[in-house]
């Protein structure tokens, strides 16, 4: 009886983990799924900009001393511009190149962030002092039994969750969500309708860089870890997580986040914890070959 | 960069520059000879590994980021066969060519009929799977215990000691992909890949089968990576999971990138310039910077793009070159 | 042609610079990268040696000279560093390297050129038999992993152990040899669980762990992993599990995460239980770095040392140092350092103590009992 008790507690924090993690994943694959959608482009420094604003908002509680939430508010709009310029810089000039050159920039690009991050923080794991931290984040939130979950989690849970809403109605019920939805099923044809294809460009990729720095800050306070390297491989996840919930589509980034995180925490709980990240990719894989529109995407053929 | 040399008769670059390689091992260079050697022989590992990678995006213009794991499957392959079996190195190279071109078929044969971006990211997948099968699967690989103690290749009875040994051991091989890469690129295979390049939908209008001619790029490039990773694992007597990242990827992309996607003396140029730079960077830089040493490839990749997408040395098809070097010819 | 002429010549330069004449005594670690925390003390007492050593007349007249290695703990990095010390006429014994992985990769190299090396810090087993030329000054990770559970056993009384590794050799090794010991001693393992380098989040694993309810989780790691493990089991609510580990959570990285009071590690060196002359290393190195040395600090000093003292003896030589050190055979012969006596077996290895060092009250402190 006990055991069954341990075991069913067992799930059920693995759940909560699945979720929270899920959750991570959900933030920053918006910004794939929404770029993606708009442009057919992977936009590979997407991970760096989640790296990028978890750095920034650590430097400006650490070394200039700002109150976490003002950071946390500033690092948002800083990664937004940052996405622009990034759009602007990168990929405008390679608008009408070959596809395969604005994916090579892409890389060029992630790559290029991740070393200048490695310049100038230091490949070290940094952390938030203590004292610095929040600390009513610590705290459990719920505990029933053996399962616990922190106030950090419920708030990083809530914060996706109201984010995916209020882009959801964006696309949904504003003109520029007309617009970004007219640009990703014909650019020219949106032009000749008056729509400033750029411009709806720019704020996608405003949007989704905000995202991604919004999740570089919850996660890098959620594990207290922020490194150079960690877009890459939370990138790629959410990457994985985009594809499977169907790209293009927020409540899709939703859906697939959750699935992926709860599929990887259940694995290396239940699996093999040696092989937890190859469960992502094995899933994304998968994905991509039997079923390339994910789980509530639209079908993408290829344009003639 | 244009050189007439160049222009007029490519041949004659190429001839000069092989002359100046098997010269090498015996310029007076003093104590760094080996040194130099040693670079040298990576930088001539990575044109091959450049050859086999620039098949796929460079004439067949799909984007492949898992190419590092042919390359550590045909370490391992030549690593294991050698410790277990002792087998010969004209025994081992093409049985780790065979594998590679056989997981090269694997991946490909499901893969190839997705569109660009998404073939991408399923090689890069690939590739992170092949580290972790690596690192995980001790009874196999011994995991993140490396393989040490690998035999050196032996010719003829005689084993490979010297690092001039290895230079010309790998120049051999180089003459060889060499070969059947130029070859390709003129045969009725290498239209067949440009014609995909250039416009798929057209390329099958014409009649050409699609998943068969990418699949063949795909296991063919497979195979020559397999093949430098046999190589690396008899030179470098140990090999290790961590070898064979996705950042090796990233590297052999940019040294194609940088040199002229699909051209082949820009592929061989960029692997010749960039191997050798990141040992002067070595030197030059200070400890902090030279371990941002990517930052320059990441760089380079979004600068080419952007202002050279064609490379330093531009890919000519052969046909129009003769057309060209005889219209050249006619005018004198 | 030309160019290439050009690049050619500028290898040569780069290359053949000419040094003034000294000794070179090169140490191989990662100074930049992940484990730069580690290289840093292993430069620290290999630079306070040699200052040392300089200040004493330096070797037979001629002044030492620490050249720093970086590479990175990456094996392609350190075989590449290690042709190039292998081909400098003036190195004629090597200091390093740090990572196992990188050892075996400079391993080959450094036997072709017949360059004797001594880590002082390579823990994997494998590493002594592979080459005459290879030395060090450090335990193996078997001796290491069979000490920690017997001082689990014996001091601690721990009964259920559980145990969190990293997938590298290092780790596993440890593991291998503490669950091979834990058996004759009786004591339960009750689960192994992996991580990798770049993950943030070893919540699935530590829950299963929480299930199990052991007394102690071993985490046979490096320490920037280690921290978060000990940080998130507590926010899972293990309130009552004991941590340990091994010399790769010796770091003071670990002090400043107020959830690790209590850690235990292996440590090859105490500087209240080393003999008299590391009091006088332990003054120095606080004076030139304003901190206390760690153990990398310290083997890196007495592995300088040992060099330095064989050069004494035989001269530049590299065949000459490779017999002069297999000579050190015994405890009569050993070199005296601050981390112990050093002599080597008939692979290279040593043999030497370890202790117990934890964290209280945000200190590293030694531990009350060591098992001697």
């Amino acid at each position: 009886m006990e055991s069954l008790l341990d075991q069913s507690s067992l799930f059920l924090q693995q759940l909560v983990n699945g979720i929270t993690l899920g959750g991570v994943y959900a933030l920053i694959a918006v910004g794939y799924t929404m770029v993606y959608g708009v442009i057919q482009l992977i936009n590979f420094a997407h991970g760096e900009i989640y790296m990028l604003g978890a750095f920034l908002a650590y430097t400006m509680v650490t070394v200039l001393g700002i109150p976490f939430f003002a950071a946390f508010i500033l690092t948002i709009l800083i990664c937004a511009c940052f996405g622009i310029i990034l759009d602007f810089v990168a990929y405008r000039p390679l608008r009408n190149a070959p596809r395969l050159a604005a994916l090579i920039t892409a890389i060029g690009m992630s790559i290029f962030l991740q070393n200048l991050a490695l310049m100038i923080w230091g490949s070290q794991i940094k952390s938030y002092p203590r004292d610095m931290f929040p600390a009513i984040f610590l705290k459990p939130a719920l505990s029933i039994g053996e399962v616990s979950m922190t106030w950090m989690q419920v708030f990083m849970l809530s914060i996706t969750v109201l984010f995916m809403v209020i882009l959801h109605l964006i696309i949904h019920k504003t003109k520029i969500g007309t617009a970004m939805r007219a640009v990703s099923q014909d650019k020219t044809t949106s032009a000749l309708m008056g729509i400033g294809v750029n411009r709806v460009i720019s704020f996608t990729f405003a949007i989704g860089s905000a995202m991604g720095g919004m999740a570089g800050v919850l996660v890098g306070l959620y594990y207290n870890a922020i490194f150079p390297t960690m877009g890459y491989i939370a990138g790629i996840k959410a990457f994985a997580a985009a594809v499977l919930g169907g790209i293009g589509s927020v409540p899709g980034a939703m859906l697939g986040g959750g699935v992926l995180g709860i599929a990887e925490v259940m694995g290396a709980g239940y699996i093999s914890s040696e092989y937890r990240d190859g469960i992502s990719y094995a899933v994304m894989i998968a994905v991509i070959l039997f079923k390339p529109s994910g789980l509530i995407g639209r079908q993408i053929g290829e344009k003639v | 960069m244009r050189w007439q040399l160049y222009k007029k008769d490519p041949r004659f670059i190429f001839l000069s520059l092989i002359f100046l390689a098997v010269l090498l091992p015996w310029l007076p260079l003093g104590a760094s000879s080996n040194y130099i050697l040693r670079i040298l022989t990576t930088a001539v590992l990575y044109m091959i590994l450049a050859l086999g990678l620039n098949i796929v995006p460079g004439f067949t213009g799909l984007l492949d980021l898992g190419y590092v794991g042919f390359y550590g499957i045909g370490a391992y392959t030549s690593g294991l066969l050698s410790i277990h079996y002792d087998l010969s190195l004209w025994v081992i190279l093409p049985l780790a060519a065979l594998n590679g071109a056989l997981w090269g078929t694997l991946l490909g044969a499901p893969t190839l009929r997705l569109t660009g971006d998404y073939f991408a990211i399923v090689t890069f997948g690939f590739s992170e799977l092949v580290v972790l099968l690596l690192r995980n699967e001790l009874w196999l690989t011994r995991g993140p215990m490396g393989l040490p103690g690998i035999p050196p290749p032996s010719i003829f009875g005689h084993p490979l000691t010297h690092d001039w040994e290895f230079f010309y051991l790998i120049l051999l091989l180089l003459m060889i992909v060499l070969l059947v890469v130029t070859r390709l690129q003129d045969s009725r295979l290498g239209r067949a890949w440009f014609a995909i390049r250039e416009d798929e939908i057209a390329a099958q209008c014409c009649g050409v089968n699609l998943i068969r001619y990418k699949v063949t790029a795909f296991a063919i490039s497979a195979s020559i990576g397999a093949m430098g990773g046999a190589f690396y694992a008899k030179w470098f007597k140990f090999i290790h999971p961590d070898m064979f990242k996705f950042w090796e990827s990233i590297l052999i992309l940019c040294l194609i990138v940088f040199g002229g996607m699909g051209s082949i003396a820009g592929t061989m140029l960029g692997a010749l310039i960039l191997i050798p730079l990141s040992e002067v960077l070595r030197a030059v830089l200070p400890q902090g910077l030279f371990n941002a040493r990517y930052l320059i490839y990441g760089l380079v990749l979004v600068l080419m793009m952007r202002w050279r997408p064609e490379g330093l040395v531009p890919f000519e098809r052969a046909q129009a070159k003769k057309a060209k070097l005889a219209r050249e010819r006619l005018e004198i | 042609m030309k160019r290439l002429c050009c690049f050619l010549f500028a290898w040569i330069l780069l290359t053949g610079v000419v040094w003034a004449d000294s000794i070179k005594i090169p140490i191989a670690a990662p100074f930049t990268g992940p484990l730069a925390s580690f290289g840093e003390g292993m430069k620290n007492g290999a630079l306070l040696k040699g200052e040392e050593i300089n200040a004493a007349g330096g070797i037979n007249g001629k002044k030492v000279e620490i050249v720093l290695e970086d590479e990175l703990c990456d094996p392609k990095e350190a075989a590449t560093v290690a042709t190039k010390l292998a081909n400098d006429p003036k190195v004629s014994v090597v200091v390093g390297h740090l990572c196992s992985s990188s050892t075996l990769a400079a391993l080959p190299v450094y036997r072709g050129a017949k360059l004797p090396a001594i880590s002082p810090a390579s823990t994997n087993v494998s590493i002594g038999r592979m080459s005459p030329y290879y030395f060090r000054n450090v335990y193996r990770d078997d001796f290491q992993g069979l000490f920690l559970a017997k001082y689990v056993k014996t001091v601690k009384g721990y009964k259920k152990v559980a145990i969190f590794y990293e997938v590298n050799d290092y780790s596993m090794g440890l593991m291998l040899a503490f669950m091979k010991e834990a058996k004759k001693l009786g004591i339960n393992v009750m689960g192994t669980e992996a991580y990798t380098a770049d993950t943030t989040d070893f919540k699935p694993q530590l829950t299963k762990f929480k299930m199990m309810k052991p007394d102690a989780i071993f985490i046979p790691g490096y320490a920037p992993q280690g921290t978060l493990i000990i940080s998130q089991a507590r926010s899972l609510g293990m309130k009552n599990v004991a941590f340990f580990g091994a010399d790769g959570l010796d770091d003071d990285l670990m002090v400043k995460n107020p959830d690790t009071e209590g850690l235990f590690v292996t440590t090859p060196f105490l500087p209240d239980k080393a003999g008299p002359q590391a009091a006088g290393f332990v003054k120095a190195y606080r004076k030139k770095f304003g901190k206390d040395p760690n153990w990398f600090a310290a083997n890196t000093y007495d592995a300088v040392g040992i060099g330095a003292q064989a050069i004494k003896a035989v001269g530049q030589n590299r065949e000459k140092i490779r017999d002069y050190l297999a000579s050190i055979d015994s405890k009569d012969k050993a070199y005296d350092g601050v981390a112990g006596k050093t002599y080597f077996d008939k692979n290279g290895d040593c043999l030497k103590e370890a202790f117990v060092k934890k964290i209280k009250n945000g200190k590293w402190v030694s531990a009350e009992k060591q098992l001697q």
